[in-house]
């Protein structure tokens, strides 16, 4: 049993040598070129000589302490590692929480965060802004902008100005499908108004 | 010194050759889109990964008396090799415990984790499957009783730092581990339910009651 332990003792510091020594490049790295230089040795901790024989090739006279290079010197504590994967209570809690702040939207059924728009919902208009610009982008190309655009859908006209002599210049650019029911005409008016005090409606052209 | 050398001749997975592997694969599966090579070796049973949570589902309970309380119906599923670190994994497995599945599909939608998308996918497979093969009635009424993770492969690569010295890198896969079973979550999973006012008292009138006055008659 001992002569495994010696065997099995040697063998490593074999390996350990050949790995040191015989490294990637097929030499000693390049870190103890200067070991043993006499300048140098104030780096290395002092040994007896006496001890060991001149001829006898030891580690530890050549490096030392350094052996145990990168290597924890103590237990983590428990206490440190269940900070380290709960955090603190007030600070940095790790744990997920549950989201109190979560609504379903009323037209989709898809959830979202209170504050947000919908992104179900968001997603559609997207859709239709990308095929409006691309439509835009068709008729009227890269010229300069001087006019404001206005997008008819299928089935729409110009509305009328209340005089109906002045006409403003606009671009008219035409969408070939219908208007999506989500997407009002009337997009400027706030939703809560005073009611009406005449009987004109404005604006004309409600949908 | 053999040993050595067999052990660095098994290194051969470096972070290029990873890259490049998973790269070449075009499958169509959504499964196996994002997995490496390495991965797909159907010869290594470490890709497999564990299969006895699913033996689970096969046992078949003897038929109960009639005076006898349902046993409640339940569904094991799992997702083995998740190239997502098991430590991360944990956060969103532990989260979701307790949870009713409607709740821990919505709340899951707004973890910003990449696990929670495929704790989300494995949580509505585990609902059609229970509605379909496990006799479960309404789809709603599930929660989740069991979510854990467990370790997957790990490949070792080489990272370089400064002045020549080298890193470790490890590409780290996970399983993903859940049961659903009918019936209502309990309102205690994580924390003790909350009490009412008057359960509140009663238990300060029993802790009242019950102390002694010591090295008396």
């Amino acid at each position: 049993m001992s002569r495994n332990i010696y065997l099995s003792l040697s063998n490593f510091l074999n390996r350990l040598e050949s790995l040191l020594f015989f490294g990637q490049r097929g030499r000693p790295p390049m870190e103890f070129a200067l070991t043993g230089m006499p300048g140098f040795e104030s780096n290395l901790p002092k040994l007896s000589t006496e001890n060991q024989s001149p001829d006898k090739f030891s580690l530890k006279e050549l490096l030392g302490d350094g052996i145990l290079w990168a290597v924890p010197k103590h237990r983590r504590t428990i206490e440190k590692r269940l900070k380290r994967k709960f955090g603190v209570p007030e600070y940095n809690w790790k744990p997920l929480i549950a989201k109190t702040n979560l609504r379903t939207c009323n037209q989709c059924g898809h959830d979202h965060e209170l504050g947000i728009l919908c992104p179900h919902c968001y997603k559609k208009v997207e859709q239709e802004t990308r095929l409006m610009q691309e439509k835009i982008q068709q008729e009227l190309g890269l010229e300069p902008i001087e006019n404001e655009v206005i997008v008819l859908y299928e089935g729409e006209q110009m509305e009328k100005s209340a005089d109906g002599t002045s006409e403003r210049k606009v671009r008219v650019v035409e969408m070939e499908k219908p208007r999506p029911v989500w997407f009002s005409k009337n997009l400027m008016q706030k939703t809560t108004t005073q009611p009406a005090e005449t009987k004109e409606v404005k604006p004309s052209n409600l949908g | 010194m053999s040993s050595l050398v067999r052990q660095i001749a098994r290194l051969n997975l470096t972070q290029r050759n990873l890259l490049q592997n998973s790269v070449k694969l075009l499958a169509p599966v959504s499964n196996s889109l994002h997995t490496t090579a390495a991965l797909n070796a159907k010869w290594n049973k470490a890709n497999q990964g564990p299969r006895k949570w699913l033996e689970y589902n096969k046992i078949v309970h003897p038929p109960q008396k009639p005076d006898e309380e349902p046993r409640k119906a339940y569904v094991c599923h799992m997702r083995t090799n998740i190239k997502y670190s098991p430590d991360k994994m944990w956060y969103i497995a532990s989260f979701v415990r307790g949870m009713s599945v409607d709740e821990a599909v919505k709340q899951l939608s707004f973890v910003l984790k990449k696990g929670a998308t495929h704790v989300k996918e494995v949580i509505l497979e585990a609902q059609e499957m229970a509605v379909r093969q496990h006799n479960v009635e309404y789809k709603s009424n599930l929660w989740i009783a069991e979510s854990f993770v467990g370790k997957g492969r790990y490949f070792r690569g080489i990272r370089r730092h400064a002045r020549g010295r080298q890193g470790r890198v490890e590409y780290k896969h996970c399983h993903y581990f859940v049961r659903l079973e009918e019936g209502q979550p309990p309102k205690d999973y994580y924390l003790p339910a909350a009490q009412s006012p008057e359960q509140q008292l009663e238990k300060w009138i029993q802790e009242m009651r019950s102390r002694k006055v010591i090295n008396s008659l």
